[in-house]
């Protein structure tokens, strides 16, 4: 589905991300994992053309996405961030709709098409629909943003650490409803996280960066069995040990 | 005699349409330009700080200085225009007003457009990017509408500056509140002063109540506010256009012919820009525009291109000012002649009448003083010069005949202060300065014991009262300019000291000492008496 050929990016002197190659089959969800300034965010922004990348070339359903206009390109494709983006001078519906408005869709289907989301995303149309977004809270914006993400019916979604900021409790509900989400669409998804804990819950497959390259990709399970990489290690290592202890807490109260 | 209260009040509704007008038509010239141009601003960050740098240079100029910058500038452009066949636009009144109210109301509003969009999220702007808008649908969508508070003040800022700034519209011929306010501080009118200065007050805390609620409606994005809000300055726009048709025009219905009647800013012009129109309204068919409290070139710009038909100058100015001519030791029948033959052949411009008086510029002192000096001929003045402040109106020291003066006595005065020409006579009258630059035809010269000190070395050139008209007026109206030709020799010095002291001095209006020499005059000036 994403074809990515020796995709660099620099600004000026600098390299962020330095000769990528990556495919992403169809249904996939792949999680890129890294550290602060390892070229994660920039991958993915280069896929939708939020940056321009240097050198290579990415196929998005076999066409170089060079070949439309970039905002033609990126109605196409969801799009979710951190902080969540939505628009503060239009509410939840508005929100949503934007992309099937831009694509000129009839009013009505995309008032259908809101309320379905909203319920896709578990929250009551009835309530939220006339909401401000001032009104709602962090979970809630993320969940808006994924409707809003999808709302144009896109095969594949990008996703720039949209569950960073939130507490673990709205977190794991928002990866669950993400997960059946996918299942239910059959969506491509390429995530971006630097929490290896998430990433392991979520992937596919992990890919992980190190220095603008891939130092590493493969199953959660291959990296478990063999992280490869001191690094890899190094971020397994947190997850692996709250596992463990949990793993220890409750074997001995049972 | 007419209260000068109720006079005012009267002519309230002219000066009011005139003021809106000004306001809101250089508010939206402003805002056109200023809107796409912050836009572009934020775009090309180059050119950010040569747009806001320009604005803020224009910002700096007095409001007054840009308004009288933008005569002689449309001027050029008018000759320019008329040397490749097109015509030319008119270089005073309500043209060169606006044009500088638009450029002066750009800064507030085009720092406000950058600021605004400026300071819209970045995260915002990527996410509108990522959700798939084009430039122009995040700038229209996103950007604008969140920058549109920011944008919404720096209008209120524009308007209550315009609003103020729009009464200094007055001197370059453009009608607005500034009209009585101009004329009343020279004709010590303070009722006039009064309405003026309110009306301008409460129309800039309506317009900018009115923009204020529109502010409000769009930060809590209540469409009904700002319907409301943009219908009511609609309706006060389009009232402003209805009430003044012609807001400077003051002719009965159906005239054929206007004729723009200017006035200086001094009482003795007012009464005689009131004596012209009089004799206007008196034909048949013809009405007049007052344009008055212009400035002294100003008015003669505005005859030579024909945006102005009549107005009293004096030979000696004309003289001066205009030919740049020497003024020493002139006879006074030798300059009118030239001026006459001067002014028809170098500028166009038509002598009908030389009234029969002359206002020159001289120096008066205390009467006191003068006896203890003795002082009674100018050059007694040059040796306690050096102990003395001297006063003049704000064109005195800027002249050629100030320069002749210092040049031919040699005085060197210990301060010069410029301040308005109706303050001068009572400063000197309660001992602030020594000397002033009076006008040999004012009343107050009499009525505050002043002499007049003897210009021995005669100085200063002869300034007969002259009505000057453009070529237009007398080419269409023969007939009227013949009936002002028979003013020539009608009014005296003594007759002119006299209506200035009624003005200046007994709270008389312009207009009805006009009304009660027209009266008096008779036959003289048939069909005027009404």
């Amino acid at each position: 589905m994403i074809e990515c050929r020796s995709v660099a990016k620099r600004f000026g002197e600098t390299t962020v991300v330095e000769s990528i190659d990556l495919d992403v089959p169809a249904g996939e969800l792949l999680v890129l994992v890294g550290a602060s300034g390892s070229g994660k965010t920039t991958t993915l922004k280069m896929l939708n053309r939020l940056i321009e990348p240097s050198e290579g070339e990415i196929r998005i359903a076999g066409r170089d996405i060079r070949d439309s206009e970039a905002h033609e390109l990126r109605r196409g494709i969801g799009y979710g961030a951190q902080r969540a983006g939505l628009f503060p001078h239009m509410d939840v519906a508005r929100n949503i709709g934007v992309t099937p408005r831009l694509l000129g869709w009839d009013p009505a289907r995309i008032a259908d098409r809101v309320d379905h989301l909203l319920e896709q995303v578990q929250l009551d149309p009835t309530i939220y629909r006339a909401r401000a977004i001032e009104a709602l809270s962090g979970g809630e914006q993320q969940r808006v943003s994924l409707a809003r993400a999808l709302a144009a019916e896109p095969a594949v979604l990008l996703l720039d650490e949209p569950f960073a900021a939130l507490d673990p409790v709205t977190r794991d509900a928002l990866q669950q409803a993400l997960l059946a989400l996918r299942t239910e669409l059959g969506l491509t998804i390429v995530f971006v996280t630097h929490d290896m804990g998430e990433a392991l819950l979520l992937g596919d497959r992990i890919a992980f960066l190190e220095a603008g390259r891939i130092a590493r990709i493969g199953t959660p399970a291959e990296l478990l069995a063999d992280p490869g990489n001191e690094r890899v290690d190094e971020f397994l290592r947190a997850p692996r040990r709250q596992a463990s202890r949990i793993e220890r807490l409750s074997g001995d109260s049972s | 005699m007419t209260s000068a209260w109720q006079e005012q009040l009267a002519e309230l509704p002219r000066y009011l349409a005139g003021h809106v007008q000004l306001t809101l038509l250089a508010l939206a010239i402003g805002l056109i330009v200023s809107l796409p141009l912050g836009v572009l601003a934020t775009r090309k960050p180059r050119l950010e700080s040569a747009v806001l740098g320009t604005a803020s240079v224009l910002q700096t100029i007095p409001g007054l200085a840009l308004l009288a910058l933008m005569v002689p500038l449309l001027g050029v452009l008018g000759a320019t225009l008329k040397g490749w066949g097109l015509p030319s636009p008119p270089s005073i009144g309500f043209l060169p007003a606006v044009l500088a109210l638009a450029l002066y109301s750009v800064l507030p509003m085009l720092r406000n457009t950058v600021t605004g969009i400026r300071q819209v999220d970045l995260a915002l702007v990527e996410a509108a990017r990522g959700v798939g808008m084009s430039p122009r649908e995040v700038l229209l969508q996103v950007e604008i509408p969140l920058a549109l508070p920011t944008i919404v003040a720096g209008v209120r800022t524009a308007t209550v500056w315009v609003v103020g700034t729009a009464t200094l519209a007055t001197p370059v011929g453009g009608t607005s509140l500034g009209n009585p306010i101009f004329a009343g501080l020279q004709t010590r009118n303070l009722s006039a002063v009064l309405i003026g200065s309110l009306a301008a007050a409460g129309l800039a805390l309506a317009l900018d109540g009115l923009v204020r609620t529109a502010e409000i409606g769009l930060v809590r994005r209540q469409r009904g506010r700002v319907i409301g809000a943009v219908v009511a300055l609609a309706a006060i726009g389009i009232t402003a256009l209805v009430v003044g048709t012609n807001p400077g025009s003051r002719g009965q219905e159906g005239t054929s012919r206007e004729v723009v009647v200017g006035a200086k800013a001094f009482t003795e012009q007012y009464i005689l820009s009131e004596i012209l129109g009089r004799l206007v309204e008196g034909e048949p068919g013809y009405g007049v525009r007052p344009m008055p409290s212009l400035g002294s070139t100003v008015a003669f710009d505005g005859l030579a291109t024909g945006d102005l038909d009549l107005y009293v100058d004096y030979s000696g100015t004309v003289w001066a000012t205009i030919f740049g001519e020497d003024t020493t030791a002139l006879d006074r029948s030798e300059v009118l002649a030239e001026v006459g033959r001067r002014l028809r052949e170098e500028h166009g411009v038509h002598l009908l009448a030389a009234l029969g008086f002359e206002n020159t510029y001289c120096l008066a002192v205390r009467g006191t003083d003068a006896e203890r000096g003795p002082w009674s001929k100018i050059s007694d003045l040059v040796s306690a010069a050096p102990g003395l402040e001297i006063m003049g109106d704000f064109e005195f020291f800027e002249r050629a005949e100030w320069q002749a003066l210092e040049a031919a006595y040699g005085f060197d005065f210990a301060g010069e202060r410029a301040m308005d020409s109706s303050l001068m006579y009572q400063a000197l009258r309660t001992g602030e300065g020594d000397v002033i630059s009076a006008y040999s035809t004012d009343g107050r010269i009499e009525a505050y014991g002043l002499t007049v000190l003897e210009d021995d070395r005669r100085v200063i050139p002869p300034y007969d009262a002259i009505v000057l008209a453009s070529d237009a007026f007398v080419r269409d109206s023969p007939g009227l300019a013949e009936r002002i030709r028979g003013l020539s020799g009608r009014i005296d010095a003594a007759a002119m000291r006299r209506m200035n002291a009624q003005v200046d001095l007994e709270g008389a209006t312009p207009a009805s000492v006009a009304r009660e020499w027209m009266a008096e005059c008779g036959q003289g000036c048939a069909g005027s008496t009404r």
